[in-house]
């Protein structure tokens, strides 16, 4: 007896649809199931029969034979439990084909029966939805979020084996899904009012807010650039519809946790620790080629803390995603494009003894060159904005006074957003250099400052457009059209050299 | 090789194999060459012709109870590998001339030195050590503001026909250098290097250019062979060199422990002057120059004038009045000038102490850069002082 389940597999932070074919016939018995599965998949063998027997079923004494077409990309992962143990229950005769047809599943299953969560739902529904538009999705429970967020019509949930016999054999109604927690978002945990003095920095952040630059602070260790880092995804604009749903499909390929609402709707923030590997920054490391951190925080900050100790590898793969916004992971058998347009937020210290005031660094010259070659060239031209966080003084710690809240700056970065919107392109930080000269004229006064800095080699041609953007990201938010000389300064007291904050030297 | 005596051809060459020997301290040389031509001194190392005050010499002096047959075996093996025609050869590939103790050029200042080297070997033209001589060090990890000073007191040093004596290392050492070969024509005081390596060795490597724009314009003197790579405890041996050359010896900027300190007690157990730079009490770079000033051992540099009176050189009032070229700041911008006074401050702390917006700061210390008033590096600006005040002399 032949039956065949529609299903879904998930490479990269994309979905694929998959039928799973389950031949019951004569024979010794026996189990094999073909159509390039993994070792997850192969192991289902025995997650499916001990579950069918924990439920009351029987499993067919006969011989078996499963195929996951089409049969030419690679099968991963315990997803295709559930549509397994339903082709086996049709072609065992248990359940009756017509009560599939219009079905397709996706669910682990315990040894007990019951049915847990996958990672990739969401991009495995949208997958069927758009390949299938016809079926409905039934998803384990803990899934129906992401799976309702990517196809809004009708997703049906199971625990458990048994309660899916129930509604297949006797007919009985499809469990209702669980209440959606109706949680108000919740009341955002860090504020910038609490930050204090560092007045350079907090401009910082909402210049980099504003117009997408990337931003290195550097600085000896307890200035606070950790606080400051993770105060930047509260300046960002909410997620638009499409990069939520971007968003969504990364976080739900990769396993995290989504809201409650389903859709991520607020910018990630991502901290990966400096021994992350090369595979785990960029993505890869499975047949499934799960996101790295890189994808991870797309749309969001990612924010390397200790920017000098991540491996030199790691940090040259990412200089394309931060070029292009997406990934490409290739590999002999497989490969995928991951989003991973992220605004990228670097850490370090001026040296390897912390620093601070110049004069007051004890290490030894060669120790400095080593510790600044690693952070060095291609990688620094990176950041649009480089700024020195310094320690701040007790009575700033101690002081009444707090800064301007999130909201508040929050307020001043969508509406320099907008104006970069309404000049009909993107963040200003992704303007062309032939774009520039358009939107952001340089007056005579501009014109020389700009001179000057390139004669005396603290520019590069690089460099210079680099602060022309931030500097029509700082008029944008002073709401002007024209970028003044102010603004330029600004910019370009932004863009420290680290090599002489390490020692305050020539 | 003008001094080489013309009864003992090859004298060079003896000299140079005789001091490349593996141990051959200053007082083995001293001792060999005070008792016998350079010739036979090479002879008496390598165990031929017994010389029993030397052998005594060497067993007495033997820190690690090492047979003076055994040191004869030693030099007599390293003189087969490295015969004295390769020591030739390399005194003429980099044109190093050899002087003696008593050779006409010998510089007169270390003539009674009681810790004189017995053999310096010279690159360049040894006749410019006859003028007048201050030594500049410092720190080889210096700030902008003590590199920059560097700088400016060394071509303040050279525009007064003075010679900057320094050890061409990193930071302090290598600015002084730049400072006075920056300065051209005639009455211009050429640099004297005193180097702890071979004359050929360039160490460290990134002062390649400076070394033999050096030799070129002044020169350059060293206790050791050409070939002689550097060694940890050449360096404070070159010290007593590097004072003994100086009349006068300006202590840029140290940390409270450094070779420039090594070179001060040098000059000190000389009665030579010592002069320091005083820097900020927060900056780890000034700690061993503020502390010379503390213990009243150094007097007070805060510009080449300073050098030049010590030097007995005085000439302020030789020309007409100085003045600042500078345009005067605005009074807003002077406010900043005198907050961030003689230390190095970041923006973050103007704008707290002003009160102000940080556009408005950055505007000004923009401003007041262009102008030269201060002097921005990586997030820091000081205050960068009258520049003419700083060269010390008109031009």
């Amino acid at each position: 007896m032949l039956a065949s389940v529609r299903s879904a597999n998930v490479l990269g932070t994309t979905g694929r649809v998959v039928t799973v074919e389950v031949h019951v016939g004569d024979g010794l018995p026996g189990f094999t199931i073909v159509g390039l599965p993994d070792v997850v998949c192969r192991e289902a063998r025995d997650r499916v029969r001990a579950a069918m027997l924990s439920s009351g079923l029987t499993w067919p004494n006969r011989r078996v034979t499963v195929n996951l077409a089409p049969a030419g990309f690679r099968k991963t992962g315990a997803g295709l439990d559930l549509p397994l143990a339903v082709g086996i229950l049709v072609a065992g005769g248990v359940v009756d084909a017509d009560r599939v047809a219009g079905l397709c599943f996706i669910g682990e299953l315990g040894l007990d029966g019951s049915v847990r969560r996958v990672a990739g739902a969401a991009p495995m529904v949208a997958a069927l939805a758009e390949h299938w538009p016809e079926l409905v999705p039934v998803v384990p429970v803990e899934n129906v979020v992401e799976a309702m967020a990517v196809k809004h019509d009708r997703v049906e949930v199971v625990s458990t084996l048994t309660e899916l016999v129930t509604v297949l054999v006797e007919g009985a109604p499809w469990p209702d899904p669980p209440a959606r927690a109706c949680v108000p978002s919740p009341e955002r945990a860090v504020d910038l009012a609490d930050v204090r003095g560092q007045p350079v920095a907090r401009r910082a952040l909402e210049i980099a807010a504003a117009g997408h630059h990337h931003l290195l602070l550097a600085g000896p260790p307890g200035a606070g650039k950790t606080m400051l880092a993770q105060r930047l995804g509260g300046l960002l604009p909410p997620l638009d519809a499409r990069a939520a749903v971007e968003v969504t499909m990364v976080h739900s390929a990769a396993g995290l946790a989504l809201p409650a609402a389903g859709l991520v709707s607020e910018p990630p923030w991502r901290a990966p620790h400096h021994t992350a590997s090369l595979i785990a920054m960029v993505g890869g490391g499975s047949d499934s080629l799960r996101p790295g951190e890189v994808s991870m925080s797309h749309g969001g900050v990612l924010f390397l803390d200790e920017l000098g100790e991540f491996p030199p590898q790691v940090i040259d793969a990412l200089r394309q995603p931060l070029e292009e916004g997406l990934i490409r992971v290739s590999r002999a058998r497989a490969s995928a494009t991951m989003p991973a347009r992220v605004l990228l937020v670097g850490a370090t210290n001026p040296c390897p003894c912390g620093g601070g005031r110049p004069g007051e660094c004890s290490c030894s010259e060669t120790a400095r060159a080593r510790y600044l070659r690693r952070l060095s060239g291609p990688l620094l031209d990176r950041f649009d904005l480089r700024v020195w966080v310094g320690r701040p003084s007790t009575e700033h710690l101690l002081g009444e006074s707090a800064g301007e809240s999130t909201a508040v700056v929050r307020e001043r970065v969508l509406a320099a957003r907008d104006r970069a919107a309404q000049r009909g392109h993107g963040p200003n930080s992704t303007l062309s250099s032939s774009m520039l000269d358009d939107v952001a004229p340089l007056s005579t006064e501009a014109r020389e400052i700009l001179r000057t800095e390139l004669e005396r080699g603290r520019l590069s041609g690089r460099g210079l457009h680099r602060v022309r953007r931030v500097a029509l990201t700082i008029a944008d938010l002073r709401g002007s059209p024209l970028i003044a000389t102010a603004d330029l300064v600004l910019a370009l007291q932004m863009r420290i050299d680290l090599n002489t904050a390490a020692r305050g030297a020539a | 090789m003008s001094a080489a005596a013309p009864d003992d051809p090859g004298r060079d060459a003896y000299l140079a194999a005789l001091c490349a020997l593996p141990g051959m301290t200053t007082a083995r040389r001293r001792l060999l060459l005070a008792r016998h031509p350079a010739r036979q001194a090479l002879g008496v190392a390598c165990g031929d012709g017994a010389d029993p005050i030397f052998t005594e010499h060497l067993r007495a002096h033997s820190r690690d109870r090492v047979e003076p047959r055994d040191w004869f075996a030693r030099w007599r093996a390293h003189l087969a590998m490295h015969p004295v025609e390769e020591s030739q050869d390399s005194l003429t590939a980099c044109a190093a001339s050899v002087l003696v103790r008593g050779d006409i050029g010998y510089p007169a200042s270390l003539d009674d030195d009681p810790d004189a080297p017995p053999v310096l070997f010279v690159r360049g033209d040894p006749s410019v050590l006859n003028g007048r001589r201050a030594g500049v060090v410092g720190t080889r990890s210096a700030t902008s503001a003590g590199l920059r000073w560097a700088t400016d007191v060394g071509r303040g040093l050279a525009e007064a026909d003075v010679r900057v004596v320094s050890g061409l290392a990193r930071g302090v050492d290598a600015a002084a250098h730049r400072g006075a070969l920056a300065v051209s024509g005639s009455g211009s005081g050429p640099p004297v290097a005193v180097v702890a390596s071979g004359p050929d060795v360039v160490y460290p490597r990134e002062n390649a250019a400076l070394w033999s724009q050096v030799v070129e314009r002044g020169v350059l003197v060293s206790e050791h062979p050409p070939g002689t790579e550097p060694t940890s405890h050449a360096f404070p041996q070159r010290n007593r060199i590097l004072a003994a050359l100086s009349e006068v010896v300006v202590v840029v900027e140290s940390r409270v422990s450094g070779g420039s300190l090594i070179t001060v007690r040098h000059a000190i157990e000389r009665d030579i002057g010592v002069l320091a730079v005083p820097g900020s009490v927060a900056s780890r770079a000034s700690e061993g120059t503020n502390r010379l000033l503390r213990d009243g051992v150094a007097g007070v540099a805060l510009d080449a004038t300073d050098v030049l009176v010590a030097l007995g050189l005085d000439s302020r009032r030789a020309e007409g009045r100085r003045f600042d070229p500078r345009p005067r700041p605005a009074p807003g911008d002077q406010t900043l000038i005198d907050l961030i006074g003689g230390d190095a401050v970041s923006i973050d702390e103007l704008v707290l102490r002003t009160g102000g917006e940080v556009v408005d700061i950055a505007v000004r210390l923009g401003r007041l850069e262009r102008d030269g008033w201060v002097l921005r590096s990586g997030g820091w600006f000081v205050v960068q002082p009258d520049p003419e005040a700083m060269h010390g002399v008109n031009r």
